[in-house]
């Protein structure tokens, strides 16, 4: 049941974000009536503070927080995978004293990276997707050094090596196929937090100004209004706990089958 | 391995996380386009008067022989000045860093003890009743962004009710402590999204413990309810359980920018925003190295517990 | 909520970019502050005692007791409680000013020599006797400052501060640089405040104004207590016990501090904040009138294509719908423009027409200009509430004309940071401080000034110079007017809409306004009832 309506959650949350720019009919930056007007025919949703139709821009908002979002994620499970098996497979005071560093530098606060990049690179998207994935990274490492690390000391790796495979054939055959289930999991989690991230980044002011549509910063921008009316600030917010909610959901469900499969 | 070399080995790490933390950082501030001489004149500044204020904040040197100069003192305890304002980056934390653990340890005081209770309530018999409604709860509190639940409670509880002050204004020439009320909204704003995160963490741990078979044992053996919890699940889950504390601490600690930007707390997160919109990048630095070098000390506690209280730890080659 | 990053480089850079900031207001006389009283304003004596809590917009630990440094709007405010001014202007006085530290000031018949005299009898917060040359100091000290805002570079530029001459302790004498008719406006126009000969704004200098520091806390306020020593005629002393200056950088959060009662003023607020105010009877909003407006403006760089051509800078012109701004971003509190700066000031030009909104007509000249498919990036930043809205709106009202124009929004405080980068930029946005129209042209738009953009009018330079130093009022409105259609005509500002400065309240607080200069509100005759 709560399997369900979290997949529902997530694929209404990423239609939304994915399809909604196709779906929208009029512009999401023109303004069209007075600022936090009530919803009314033709405004679904009523206007946020600029006098624009909220739906427009909650349909069209999504798609820079769920694509930085999905990049920064991407990017720091690659990473992620990358160096946590090389580390998993590598001596064990190496590998210790590499996890070790890595989740040391984790503890630098990720807003911090996100304002520094934001700073140098106004206006820029890249700047939060690059501070996401490097703030996010270290975590992926450490996941995927103590999977490899499990795996490879399991026996069947010893077994495989005995057999004279390559250390190629091994990581194809042995290693990423058992990490696999962790990875993804792994993932989920990461997801949601770069979810939040840009989010965040968005409501920071930092990365894409007005007048894109951001879900992350509609919540700032219409703040202000939010005793004249509080959908402004109320469905994109909705929107982005909808979406971590039910990721979380997911990589929970994930977690419970890759645990009782191994 | 001896006591020594554990914590020696894990000192040489935090150092080297410090140095490499300081370099990125240092990196990032001085590479990126533009700096403090900007934010220092005005449009009427000739190039000129810029090049000498360049020079006086000795920004015209090469960032290495910057980096070096800047370790070397921190090496001599002196974490510098200010580019803009021109206080002793020192006075600022003197300032400012307080009424950060303030928060945090407020935070902790309240986490702690509830997020080991419900964990190990959720973790002890997982898919029950109890474990269903703290999973869901707790998922719930960690799949809101921190902004979203500030202001929320913003808009409810000091908007809408009038019961908390919207801003944290702590009187002049005193501390948060003498108007409490202001600390409320937001120990709550960090307290929410920590909590679940610690909660979530510890109830995997105890989880595991509580499918292990000398707990199984204990259960055939008759013993239930708190009393199996506190004597059989809970030493054994208290390792990973002070691990998760100590991360969310560190987060805590670290983490307040969005928090006190929005209760105008007088904070550190608040200045390191500041700073960096001014490039200062003595006080970005100072800030960041004392932030790591806090968290890197609650994780170096956190492990040393973690040794102490797990009766497995010191057996490990 | 807004962003509030960087307040610092905000008015640093918005007041130059406005006009390299107030200059001097000249050619006040006869103007009215045309705000009218506040309705629920109890009457009767004003009552001594109480603390005043006022929350301002300020920065961070990085604040310091120089104002000339500071920028923000609590900076100076906090200033003007420590040190007495010049003087302030006032439309209702005989010079057009209320002197303050001054008795008065001697202008020459050829406009070559002012001679200020000190009031007898001032004191210092330790007692000492206040000077001719601590007066002199004060005019002095930022000339040479890199770090010194502009706008306390102003007298040095009028007036060959070298060649001053102290007569005696309460005469100083000041030769101008060119012979100037509005001198002392410029020097009483509120942003002149005389510290102690040699004081470096240590914490325990004595001061001259109502106030005097007791607190001191950096980037969280400043605490002070009546200074008892200060008297001028017809006011013994402040009425206030106390006063305490909070620094909330948000303006809803400042709002928010005054309904919950943690304050007890609230200053310079957006307008949605001021209309989510508007009805509340636990406060009393005050918005200050024209000319005390603050224009959110966009300026073109007409050495660069497209805007070297006069008709892509009229269609760009007429392109903006200004009453949808009004209302839309100020919530239709705030005043239309006419692409002129200073709306409201004497020698403002209100005879010409009102540009329309004829996005039709800007087509056309837009095509006469061979202009087709124009492709602009507009660059502004949240520096002020409003601004980055006005633009957002603009920018739509361009892609209407065929324009295939952008947005581009940099992070609060970054705007102006770097001023040789903002001035290369082709399209930008910018506000205005309240500033009289031809001193702000010789600041802004005279001479070789880059952030004049490529408008280079020696013939307009020389009608401002005569407007600012005739003694005949009548012929000098003649050049003023003659200027300013100059620049409507062919100038390379929109500007509009302007914005008024907007405070609240406790109903009880009374007598801010009598202190003038509202934008940095004074307290010296401030009462809590």
């Amino acid at each position: 049941m709560t399997r369900l309506a979290a997949r529902a959650g997530v694929l209404l949350v990423l239609a939304v974000a994915v399809l909604g720019p196709l779906l929208v009919t009029g512009s999401p930056t023109e303004q069209v009536g007075v600022p936090y007007a009530p919803p009314g025919p033709g405004h679904p949703l009523g206007t946020d503070a600029l006098g624009r139709d909220l739906l427009a821009r909650v349909l069209t908002g999504g798609r820079v927080v769920v694509t930085l979002a999905a990049g920064a994620t991407l990017l720091a499970t690659a990473l992620g995978v990358l160096v946590g098996v090389s580390a998993g497979l590598a001596p064990r005071h190496t590998a210790d004293l590499l996890v070790r560093v890595t989740d040391l530098v984790a503890i630098v606060p990720a807003v911090l990276v996100m304002l520094v990049l934001a700073a140098g690179f106004p206006g820029s998207d890249l700047a939060v997707l690059a501070a996401v994935t490097l703030t996010t990274t270290p975590f992926s490492t450490r996941v995927v050094s103590a999977a490899t690390r499990a795996v490879a000391g399991s026996g069947f790796v010893e077994v495989a090596r005995g057999r004279g495979d390559t250390p190629a054939q091994v990581l194809r055959h042995d290693i990423l196929p058992n990490i696999a289930g962790t990875v993804l999991t792994d993932a989920g989690i990461r997801f949601v937090a770069a979810v939040h991230l840009t989010a965040t980044a968005g409501f920071l002011g930092l990365g894409r100004g007005a007048p894109a549509p951001n879900w992350g910063r509609m919540v700032q921008e219409n703040l202000p209004g939010l005793s004249l009316t509080p959908l402004p600030v109320l469905v994109p917010a909705l929107l982005i706990a909808v979406l971590a909610v039910s990721v979380n959901l997911v990589a929970d469900d994930l977690a419970a089958r890759t645990a009782g499969a191994t | 391995m001896t006591w020594g070399r554990f914590l020696l080995l894990r000192l040489a790490a935090a150092v080297a996380a410090l140095a490499v933390v300081s370099v990125l950082v240092f990196a990032a501030t001085a590479v990126l386009p533009g700096d403090a001489v900007g934010v220092l004149s005005g449009a009427d500044t000739t190039a000129a008067q810029r090049a000498t204020l360049r020079a006086d904040l000795g920004l015209d040197r090469p960032a290495h022989e910057r980096y070096l100069d800047w370790a070397g003192s921190l090496l001599r305890g002196d974490l510098g000045t200010a580019l803009v304002g021109g206080r002793p980056v020192s006075d600022l934390l003197a300032d400012r860093l307080p009424n950060s653990v303030l928060i945090a340890v407020l935070s902790l005081l309240l986490v702690a003890p509830l997020s080991v209770v419900c964990g190990l309530v959720a973790g002890m018999h997982p898919r029950a009743a109890a474990d269903r409604a703290i999973s869901t709860a707790t998922l719930c509190g960690v799949a809101l962004p921190e902004f979203v639940v500030a202001s929320l409670l913003v808009t409810v509880l000091a908007t809408w009710l009038g019961v908390l002050p919207r801003v944290s204004l702590v009187p002049l020439g005193g501390t948060p402590l003498d108007t409490p009320e202001i600390l409320v909204l937001p120990v709550l704003s960090t307290v929410a999204v920590g909590l679940a995160a610690a909660t979530r963490l510890i109830r995997t741990a105890a989880a595991q413990v509580a499918t292990a078979p000398f707990v199984e044992a204990a259960r055939l053996r008759g013993v239930t309810g708190p009393r199996l919890a506190l004597r059989h699940v809970l030493p054994n889950a208290i390792g990973p359980a002070v691990q998760s504390l100590a991360l969310v601490t560190a987060a805590l600690v670290g983490g307040t920018v969005v928090v006190e930007t929005i209760f105008s707390y007088p904070g550190i997160g608040y200045e390191l925003q500041q700073a960096v919109a001014n490039r200062d990048v003595p006080v970005v630095q100072g800030l960041t190295v004392v932030l790591a070098g806090i968290a890197l000390v609650v994780l170096l506690l956190a492990d040393v517990v973690a040794r102490l209280v797990d009766p497995r730890q010191g057996r490990h080659p | 909520m807004t962003h509030h990053i960087g307040r610092r480089s905000m008015l640093r850079g918005g007041l130059v970019a406005a006009a390299a900031l107030a200059t001097g207001p000249a050619l006040l006389a006869g103007c009215g502050s045309d705000a009218d009283p506040t309705p629920s304003t109890p009457s009767g004596p004003p009552r001594r005692g109480g603390t005043l809590r006022a929350a301002l917009v300020g920065v961070g630990a990085a604040e310091t007791l120089s104002y000339f440094h500071g920028g923000t709007n609590l900076d100076f405010v906090r200033a003007r409680a420590m040190h007495a001014a010049l003087g302030n202007l006032d439309p209702t006085a005989p010079d057009g000013v209320r002197y303050e530290v001054l008795e008065g000031i001697d202008v020459s018949a050829d406009l070559r020599s002012y001679t200020l005299r000190i009031r007898p009898g001032l004191t210092f917060s330790d007692g000492s006797p206040l000077t001719a040359r601590d007066v002199l100091y004060s005019l002095i000290t930022p000339n040479d400052d890199p770090r010194a805002l502009g706008v306390y570079k102003t007298p040095g530029r009028n007036f060959d501060l070298a060649k001053a001459e102290v007569k005696d302790v309460r005469t100083l004498v000041l030769p101008t640089l060119a012979p100037i008719a509005d001198g002392r406006l410029l020097l009483c126009q509120g942003n002149y405040l005389v510290l102690r000969e040699g004081s470096r704004f240590e914490q325990n200098a004595p001061t001259s104004g109502p106030f005097r520091l007791t607190t001191f806390e950096p980037g969280q306020g400043t605490a002070l207590v009546r200074n008892d020593e200060f008297a001028l005629p017809g006011l013994d002393g402040a009425y206030l016990d106390g006063l305490e200056l909070r620094n909330i950088p948000d303006s809803d959060a400042r709002a928010s501090a005054l309904t919950n009662g943690q304050v007890d003023f609230a200053g310079d607020l957006a307008p949605i904040t001021a209309r989510t105010l508007d009805g509340d009877d636990r406060v009393v909003v005050t918005r200050s009138e024209s000319p005390y407006v603050s224009g959110l403006f966009f300026r073109l760089d007409m050495t660069r294509k497209p805007f070297d051509d006069p008709r892509v800078r009229t269609a760009f012109k007429l392109a903006a719908d200004r009453q949808a701004m009004l209302d839309t971003v100020l919530h239709g509190r705030g005043v239309i423009g006419n692409d002129l700066l200073s709306p409201g000031f004497p020698g403002y030009a209100d005879g010409i027409e009102q540009r329309p909104f004829d996005p039709d007509g800007a087509r056309a000249l837009l095509a006469e200009a061979g202009a087709r498919n124009l492709e602009v990036t507009l660059t502004t930043g949240p520096e002020t509430p409003g601004m980055v809205e006005v633009a957002t709106l603009y920018v739509e009202n361009l892609k209407q004309i065929g324009v295939r124009a952008t947005l581009r929004e940099l992070p609060a405080g970054q705007l102006f940071a770097d001023f040789p980068a903002y001035v290369k930029l082709p399209f930008a946005a910018s506000f205005s401080v309240p500033v009289p129209p031809m001193p702000l042209y010789q600041v802004s738009y005279g001479g070789q000034n880059p952030s004049a953009l490529g408008w280079n009018r020696p013939d307009v330079d020389a009608l401002v110079t005569k407007a600012r130093s005739t003694a005949d009022p009548a012929e000098a409105n003649r050049a003023a007017v003659a200027a300013q259609q100059a620049m409507w005509t062919d100038g390379n500002t929109i500007a509009p809409v302007f914005k008024p400065f907007v405070t609240a309240t406790v109903p009880t607080l009374r007598g801010v306004r009598e202190d003038l200069f509202e934008q940095f509100p004074g307290f010296s005759r401030a009462s809590l009832r």
